[in-house]
C-alpha cells in the first residue's frame, strides 16, 4: 500500500472510532472554556487537594474528588451546583463557607468562568 | 565468496539498528537543545510526557535518597509550633496553608508550588526532611539547608505532619501564639 493511502486509512480509521464514544458533554457556549479551565486547574494547584481522573498530579484526598463534578447536586454541602453559584464559590469560597480548608482565589471573573466550564465538563 | 550464515545476518542488522536508533535519538535531542524547538517559558504548561517524566524523575530521587535518613519517632507541640513559625516566615507565601491562599505570583509558576495539606499523606517525615532541606532542581524549591538549621528544618517536618489535622482556625490560632511569643524582639533574618 502506499504511504498516502496507508495514511488515509489511519485517519479514516481514527474518525470512524471517535465518533464511536459516547457523546460529549453540552458546553455553555459563551460561558468559558473548557481547555482554559483545565489549564487554570493546574495552575492553580487544585489536584493538591482534589482528585481530578485524567489529570496529572491530581490525586489530592484533602477536599472531594472531583469525578462527575457537572452531575453534583449541591457545592460545599451548601450551595445548589449552577454555573453561577459554581463561579462564586471558586471565587471566594471563604465567604460562602467561612473557615473551610479552600482558600479564596485571586480568579478572574473569566478565569473562574473557564475553571467552572472545565468543573461542568467533568461527567 | 562464501555466504554469510543467517543467525550472524540478523546479529549484524540487529547492531546495525541499534547503533542507527541511537544516532537518531542523539540527533533529536540535539535538536531539541538548540533548534530552540523546546518551549522553555513559564506561561504554557509541561507537556504531558514531560510533566509525567519530571515528576516522577524526583518522587524517585527523593525516596531514594531518603532512605537512610533516620527521623524522630514522634515530634511534640513545641516542635509543631515551632515549625509553623517558620512556615509562616518562609513556606505560606508559596504553599498556602488551610483556608490561606498562595502569593498571586505563585500560580504563574511552571510546575506550580502544591498547596501540602496531605504531604504527610504523600511523604514520610525522612522523605519531607530530604525534600525541604535539599530542594528540588527545575522547580522554584530552594535547599533550605542552606538557611535553615537541621532543627529547624524537623520543626517545619513537624508542622507538615501536624497540617491535615489542622482547620483554618487552627493555623490562625497557633500563629496569633508563635507571633506573641516571638515579640517583641524578633529576629530579623
Amino acid at each position: 500500500m502506499k504511504p498516502v493511502a496507508a495514511i488515509a486509512c489511519l485517519g479514516l480509521a481514527a474518525a470512524i472510532l471517535a465518533g464511536c464514544g459516547p457523546n460529549p458533554p453540552p458546553r455553555r457556549l459563551g460561558f468559558g472554556d473548557v481547555e482554559q479551565g483545565k489549564i487554570i486547574a493546574g495552575r492553580e494547584a487544585c489536584g493538591s487537594c482534589h482528585l481530578i481522573s485524567g489529570m496529572q498530579q491530581a490525586d489530592g484526598l484533602v477536599g472531594p474528588p472531583l469525578d462527575a463534578f457537572g452531575r453534583r447536586t449541591v457545592i460545599a454541602g451548601v450551595l445548589p451546583n449552577t454555573t453561577d453559584n459554581l463561579t462564586r464559590w471558586l471565587k471566594s469560597p471563604q465567604a460562602v463557607v467561612p473557615g473551610n480548608a479552600m482558600p479564596d482565589t485571586r480568579l478572574t471573573d473569566q478565569q473562574a468562568r473557564d475553571l467552572a466550564a472545565f468543573l461542568e465538563s467533568l461527567q | 565468496m562464501r555466504p554469510v550464515p543467517t543467525p550472524l545476518k540478523w546479529l549484524l542488522a540487529g547492531l546495525v539498528g541499534f547503533a542507527g536508533a541511537g544516532v537518531l535519538a542523539g540527533a533529536a535531542a540535539l535538536y531539541v537543545i538548540f533548534s530552540g524547538a523546546f518551549d522553555a517559558s513559564a506561561s504554557t504548561p509541561h507537556r504531558a510526557i514531560v510533566a509525567w517524566a519530571t515528576h516522577t524523575t524526583m518522587i524517585r530521587s527523593v525516596r531514594a535518597r531518603a532512605a537512610d535518613i533516620t527521623a524522630p519517632r514522634a515530634f511534640s507541640a513545641a516542635e509543631v509550633q515551632a515549625g509553623l513559625g517558620s512556615y509562616d516566615q518562609h513556606c505560606v507565601a508559596c504553599h498556602g496553608g488551610p483556608g490561606i491562599p498562595r502569593a498571586p505570583f505563585v500560580s504563574a509558576m511552571t510546575p506550580t508550588a502544591p498547596y501540602l495539606l496531605d504531604a504527610a499523606r504523600r511523604w514520610s517525615p525522612a522523605e519531607l526532611y530530604y525534600i525541604v532541606h535539599r530542594g528540588v532542581k527545575m522547580t522554584a524549591m530552594p535547599a533550605w539547608g542552606e538557611v535553615l538549621s537541621d532543627k529547624e528544618t524537623w520543626n517545619l517536618v513537624a508542622f507538615l505532619e501536624a497540617l491535615p489535622k489542622m482547620s483554618a482556625a487552627d493555623y490562625a490560632r497557633l500563629r496569633q501564639a508563635q507571633l506573641a511569643a516571638a515579640s517583641p524582639a524578633r529576629p530579623d533574618r
